[in-house]
């Protein structure tokens, strides 16, 4: 009786490998994939490189609050801040972060800086091919990560959502 | 007066008479929340958050107005008290614009906290908010009526506390609103102690705002470098390119001396720090121009020459210059330095006050030179000349309030209608410079009386005055450097007559009091001892120059003359200041130790870039004699600290610094304070340590090693450490003090800085000179010779 | 100047010199005036006090507190000059009788300083006249000058050694400085902001001096008390409420106007008998009892005394005297609304939940009857006023949330019907603006 039992049990595993065999594959083809991404998928929830968003105004949404400093668990992030005059606006607040740096050497993508920005400034991108073999190169600036202009104020709407892939702006 | 039992909570609290419930509860450890409730300020009663429930009564009742009184049963928290205090941060968040991301205030603002503590989770208010627009009052000081929760601190600090009064609120009911006295902006004293005391971000000061978040500095407990009053300051350092930044300074720490009290240029004019004159690396001169040069190059060409001059021409041909706004170490160092590796007593500093003769007159009384915290607790005050409230502010609101609160008694003598006449008892004006009649008078001198006596005070009132002040307890006698020499002796004798009177000398630097105390004098060891005592020294030191050396109008004559070949000034600028003649070092070798390239340093032939007061750490002295240390706040790349410049000069002469620094010996722990937050200096110094074959551990160029020597040496100065390095202020007395000696004098140059100067550092703070206040500009030419 | 009214159920006793000329000092004199006073003089203070405790005379501001008793915390003997103020702040909506007195019989109110001053040992008085009742000003100053020249006021008045001084004060248009402490502060020339209490004025205030402070109306009442004696003056009205009273009665009446009736009439009586009821066949839909503050009362609930004590058993307040009566043409939201508007434009901004609460309330209010309404709303403007009653650092607070809090209890239905974007029910009809006073 036991060796039947045995069997049986066996069989039941292998059913579900001979089953799996004959799946479709779940597997990307990246990177010999179509598209700018080469194949990937992600999902939405994905956290990737930091973008730092834009109101509809085209003005950066980041005051510098430095409240994504204060949570940031690696201490990856940072921020001088100062304040916009009426010639020289840059955030719809009176502050704004003149110099906004992640340091991606150190940064573990928690997004507990998302959750705590006050603004919705920043926010979790799709990029993830930002590995390099030049360390001081992973420290991104303000420049890198910023979301592009709106499209109605002249920009191109593909950036719309932006991409950024390798500190580089990318194209869906 | 017996103490009046409470209950709070049903837990027994006894407190004396006269408390009120708020306090009563807080010494219980209950907190009752408040914002407009302020101690030693008036009570308002505005802001109906310390709501209590008082056993009996049918309402809350306020426990910021209400006195304690026998049996009183009081309950702080119940639902209905905690839905009171729920519907009163809801109430005033209605109006509130809720940018805490950009405010200032987000992160150290009380109505943030009490919204943590009592208030809603959601709120009510769906309608449109209340507003107007931001309104600058003063260079320095923001107005944003929005965030303003009305709790009247700023008007009552303001008033009350500074009397200055230039604060008052418009309108009435929603649309009130905190207005400053001219119409649209601010002519005040630009203490900025609104800005302090605001619990939200509604006053913001100029210099830090939007600058950063509180969490994002580091918070430095260390010692204003202005004024001689020494007021505890909180500077707010974040690093930045040039090694740190200062962004902020406020009184955070409500401990020091200074209480609540910070004045224009504690709060603002740190800015001299990151000036972009300052001096970052060693200038020699070469071919006539100052060309910046190594450090290495700089001592080593120092200490050649200082060699060759004291081993050719003896020390006597070199004259040295000491800072009134060093370190007592620093300076301590410096006239050791003078003393025994340069052998000359030829060491003089800016003098601003006698106190020499202050020393000699008190010499043997112990108890007899009041603390800044005695002031504040005088039953009364006589003050002679000077005016505190332009030259000592703090000393000023110690005065003030010591009026205000304790229903003290001043009297003031002065040549000008001072300030501060306003709280006198008794106001006399007397003749400019007639100062010291007045101490000869008030010492029983009757025929003094005839040159001060005028119709409205006449001979009669002088000698019912005299008649009063004698029968004060616990006079305390404040003078300015108007009283000099033999008038202070006369003001000691007729302090003698009254019972347990006691002395401030006012002097005008940071560390005047200190450089004086640590014997930057040609005559004076430290501790006011004579050359002819120099016995412990003599000890110590194994011997020092026995005549006296050359006050610094001798030192230019002597350059003049050709016999003085060298000249080393540390952190002073007395061809700027004082008006020395400069062509009189042409031919001279001359060093200077400096911030900036002042006058002085324009003639040098070689400056040493110095770190300032916020950049080092040690001990500082300020004009009553409270000793406090100085807390290291970061440095800035390329300077270097005077004291760690001494030791290497002494070092590149080629003599053995372990005779200078004690640091071979005792116990030299100085906790970690004197190496800062940055590795750099620790860093530079185990190299330099290293090559020398020394034990890192113990570096000569920690200044709390020769602090030993200091306590050891110099009578009064044998405070405890831990309380020094805890930040605590400690007062040392005069009465140990050496003979002392009587100078001429014509020597003492007072500052005459106002609130908005400060010798030659006023002019590299932005703030202080961009305050309309500030009437004392530089002129054009001036600011283009620095 | 208001045309006087009358009605045979009125016992005239401060109104008994109106509309005789009595402004005029002559006159006056013809009509017993000073007569009072002169008694004063020769009667012990302590008697003074006793007669008007006995009297039953209780303050006509509102608070409703015994006359003889507020004296009589006076210390007799202080080291700063003691004070009579004459509280004419006359600012409640819905109350206008000191203004009948200030214009009709001046010198009463004169008298009746002089007296409490006597009284209490005091020297000096102040008659502090509303900012708005400029043209009343005149008067008083005129009926000053003359009982200056007369040698009534002064040094040695009526010739008896006592001095007494009375100067005039104009306010500058607040309400809230009928509050006595704030009072106290604008005659002192700083902003009219209440002052923290205790020390009560009775120990520390004015100058810091001990101050009695009096409705201009209560201080009228004192000269005919002297006069007429405690006992007459008691039984007038009911026990504890001695005296009559003027009543202002306003709003959606045949016949408004002040009416001068014994302490205890009943308030049905006075709107359909006295007011001679509600004009154009309309019913009454709610009156406010006392001037603004008080809690309504709906139209069952009006059969009550008015006196002190059956008011505050009724749920609502005598206060001031001032009665809106108002009928079914009009818009409590609306009503609410013009209270709250009075209300945040008169809070002196000391306190914040009387700032805050009255200008939320405000919004709310002009949110929900312009149709922006919603359900929630009604709840908040209880949670608000509630909240703000009894917090507040004076009783203007409690003022502006007394009557919000009863209009939302008992016309809830009202507040239901603007709500849905839905026009304000009451607009179509064309209801005529309620007018205040």
């Amino acid at each position: 009786m036991t060796v039947l039992k045995n069997i049986a049990a066996i069989a039941k595993g292998m059913s579900i490998t001979f089953m799996e065999m004959f799946q479709p594959t779940q597997v990307e083809n990246y990177p010999d994939g179509p598209g700018p991404l080469k194949g990937a998928k992600f999902q939405d929830r994905f956290r990737g490189v930091h973008v730092l968003q834009r109101d509809e105004n085209g003005l950066e949404k980041c005051v510098a609050c430095f409240l994504c400093a204060a949570s940031c668990p690696s201490n990856c992030i940072y921020i001088e801040a100062a304040e916009n005059t009426a010639e020289h606006r840059v955030s719809g607040a009176e502050r704004y972060a003149r110099v906004y740096n992640i340091d991606y050497n150190r940064c573990i993508f928690c997004g507990y800086c998302v959750e705590a920005c006050p603004t919705d400034a920043i926010t979790h991108g799709h990029g993830f091919e930002i590995a390099s073999f030049n360390a001081s190169g992973l420290v991104y600036r303000k420049e890198q990560m910023l979301a592009p202009q709106p499209a109605h104020m002249g920009a191109n709407a593909v950036f719309n959502h932006a991409e950024v892939a390798s500190g580089e702006l990318g194209v869906r | 007066m017996a103490d009046v039992n409470i209950t709070v909570d049903g837990k027994k609290v006894a407190a004396p008479a006269g408390t009120l419930l708020i306090e009563a509860c807080k010494s219980a450890g209950i907190e009752v929340p408040s914002f407009c409730y302020y101690p030693n300020l008036s009570l308002q009663g505005a802001c109906r958050m310390c709501l209590v429930k008082v056993e009996k009564m049918p309402k809350l009742q306020t426990a910021c107005t209400t006195v304690i009184s026998e049996g009183m049963a009081v309950s702080t928290d119940t639902p209905e008290i905690h839905q009171a205090r729920k519907s009163m941060v809801e109430m005033l968040l209605g109006n509130h614009p809720l940018d805490c991301p950009v405010c200032d205030a987000g992160g150290e603002c009380e109505l943030q906290d009490m919204t943590f503590a009592y208030g809603a989770a959601e709120s009510k208010f769906i309608d449109i908010k209340n507003h107007r627009e931001e309104q600058q009052w003063s260079p320095v000081v923001y107005f944003d009526r929005p965030r303003c929760i009305l709790c009247y601190r700023c008007v009552r600090v303001c008033g009350e506390g500074m009397d200055v009064w230039a604060l008052g609120v418009q309108n009435r009911g929603v649309s009130s609103v905190i207005a400053p006295n001219k119409e649209d902006h601010l002519e005040c004293e630009e203490c900025g102690m609104c800005i302090d005391i605001c619990p939200v971000g509604a006053l913001t000061s100029g210099a830090y705002r939007y600058k950063t978040r509180p969490w994002e500095m580091r918070h430095v407990g260390t010692t204003c470098t202005h004024c001689a009053d020494g007021c505890k300051t909180t500077l707010g350092v974040r690093r930045s390119d040039t090694g740190m930044e200062i962004v902020r300074g406020d009184n955070r720490d409500k401990s020091g001396i200074n209480g609540d009290f910070l004045c224009m240029k504690g709060r603002y004019a740190f800015d001299f720090a990151n000036h972009e004159d300052r001096l970052t690396q060693p200038l020699i001169r070469k071919d006539g121009r100052l060309t910046p040069s190594t450090w290495e190059e700089a001592f080593e060409l120092i200490g050649r020459r200082f060699k060759e001059i004291r081993d050719s021409a003896g020390g006597q041909a070199i004259g040295v210059v000491g800072s009134t706004r060093t370190t007592n170490e620093e300076n301590y160092l410096l006239q050791k330095f003078a003393r025994v590796a340069l052998g000359t007593n030829n060491i003089d500093h800016h003098r601003t006050a006698d106190f020499p003769a202050l020393a000699a007159a008190l010499r043997g009384k112990p108890e007899a030179t009041a603390s800044m915290r005695d002031v504040f607790k005088a039953p009364a005050m006589l003050l002679i000349g000077n005016n505190p409230t332009e030259q000592h502010p703090l000393l000023a609101w110690q005065i003030r309030n010591n009026v205000r609160l304790h229903k003290a008694r001043l009297y003031v003598i002065n040549s000008e209608p001072v300030k501060l006449r306003r709280q006198a008892v008794n106001f006399i004006q007397i003749p400019v410079g007639s100062e010291g009649n007045v101490a000869r008078f008030l010492s029983g001198d009757d025929s003094a009386a005839g040159s001060i006596s005028n119709p409205t005070a006449t001979r009669d009132a002088w000698v019912a005055l005299r008649d009063k002040l004698r029968g004060e307890q616990n006079l305390v006698i404040i003078f300015g450097s108007e009283i000099r020499g033999e008038d202070i002796a006369s003001l000691v004798k007729f302090g003698s007559a009254v019972p347990s009177a006691k002395f401030v000398c006012l002097s005008d630097y940071a560390n005047s009091r200190g450089a004086a105390d640590m014997g930057l004098y040609p005559d004076l060891l430290p501790g006011y001892h004579p050359m002819s005592d120099a016995g412990k020294w003599r000890d110590e030191w194994g011997g020092v120059p026995q005549t006296p050396g050359l006050t610094l109008p001798q030192m230019v004559e002597s350059a003049k003359a050709g016999n003085l070949k060298a000249f080393y000034v540390v952190g002073a600028n007395p061809v700027g200041r004082l008006g020395i003649d400069a062509f009189s070092f042409s031919q001279r070798f001359v060093v200077v130790q400096d911030m900036f390239l002042t006058e002085t340093a324009l003639i040098a032939d070689v400056v040493l870039p110095a770190a300032n007061a916020y950049e080092k750490s040690g001990t500082v002295t300020n004009t009553c004699g409270d000793v406090q240390f100085l807390q290291k706040a970061g440095e800035i790349t390329g300077a270097k600290s005077d004291f760690e410049m001494t030791v290497r000069i002494a070092d590149a002469m080629g003599f053995d610094v372990s005779k200078l620094v004690p640091f071979s010996r005792g116990t030299h722990s100085d906790m970690g304070q004197s190496r800062g937050a940055q590795s750099g200096e620790v860093d530079r110094h185990g190299v330099w340590l290293e090559a020398q074959g020394l034990e890192p551990k113990m570096s000569p160029f920690d200044p709390t090693a020769i602090l030993d020597e200091i306590q050891r040496l110099v009578p009064g100065y044998g405070v405890s450490r831990a309380n020094l390095l805890a930040g605590n202020d400690q007062h040392t007395t005069l009465s140990g003090s050496g003979a002392g000696v009587q100078h001429d004098p014509a020597l003492i140059a007072p500052a005459n800085d106002t609130l908005f100067t400060s010798g030659t550092l006023g002019r590299y703070s932005r703030a202080l000179n961009s305050v309309m206040e500030n009437r004392q500009k530089q002129p054009a030419e001036e600011v283009a010779a620095d | 100047m208001a045309d006087l009214v009358s009605h045979p159920d009125e016992v005239r006793v401060v109104s008994r010199r109106f509309g005789q000329g009595a402004a005029d000092i002559d006159r006056y004199l013809q009509l017993d005036g000073y007569k009072a006073v002169q008694k004063a003089l020769a009667m012990q203070p302590d008697a003074i006090v006793n007669l008007v405790k006995d009297s039953g005379l209780r303050g006509r501001g509102g608070a409703g507190f015994n006359t003889g008793m507020k004296w009589s915390f006076v210390p007799k003997q202080s080291a700063k000059p003691k004070y009579i103020l004459c509280n004419g702040d006359e600012s409640e909506p819905g109350t206008c009788k000191d203004r009948l007195i200030f214009e009709h019989d001046p010198h009463a109110v004169i008298e009746g300083v002089v007296i409490a001053g006597i009284a209490t040992g005091a020297h000096a008085g102040y008659i502090y006249v509303r900012g708005e009742y400029r043209y009343l000003l005149e008067i008083m100053q005129k009926a000053i000058k003359d009982a200056y020249a007369r040698g009534f006021l002064g040094k040695n008045i009526f010739g008896s050694g006592y001095d007494f001084e009375v100067y005039w004060h104009g306010g500058a248009g607040a309400y809230e400085v009928g509050e006595e402490s704030a009072l106290m502060e604008s005659l002192e020339g700083k902003r009219g902001i209440p002052r923290i209490r205790p020390p009560f004025p009775a120990v520390v205030g004015l100058w810091g001096g001990p101050t009695v402070i009096n409705n201009a109306e209560t201080l009228a009442s004192v000269p005919h008390i002297l006069l007429g004696g405690a006992e007459w003056f008691a039984k007038l009205g009911p026990p504890k409420n001695g005296g009559t009273r003027l009543f202002c009665l306003s709003g959606h009446l045949n016949r408004p106007g002040v009416y001068e009736l014994p302490m205890g009439y009943n308030l049905k009586k006075m709107i359909y008998n006295v007011g001679g009821g509600i004009p154009n066949g309309r019913t009454l839909k709610a009156v406010v009892p006392g001037g603004s503050s008080c809690p309504l009362l709906t139209a069952g609930e009006i059969d009550v005394s008015m006196d002190f004590d059956s008011m505050m058993k009724a749920g609502s307040m005598l206060g001031s005297g001032g009665v809106v009566v108002v009928d079914d043409s009009t818009c409590m939201v609306k009503f609410a609304l013009r209270i709250m508007k009075f209300y945040r434009h008169e809070s002196c901004g000391w306190c914040i939940p009387c700032r805050e609460g009255t200008d939320w309330l405000d919004k709310i209010l002009v949110r929900f009857h312009s149709g922006g309404g919603l359900r929630k709303d009604i709840d908040n403007i209880q949670y608000l006023s509630e909240n703000m009653l009894g917090r507040t650092f004076c009783p203007l607070g409690d003022a502006a949330a007394m009557p919000t809090i009863s209009i939302v209890k008992k016309f809830r239905k009202e507040f239901e019907d603007h709500l849905d974007g839905k026009p304000c029910p009451f607009e179509k009809a064309g209801a005529a603006e309620l007018a205040m006073a």
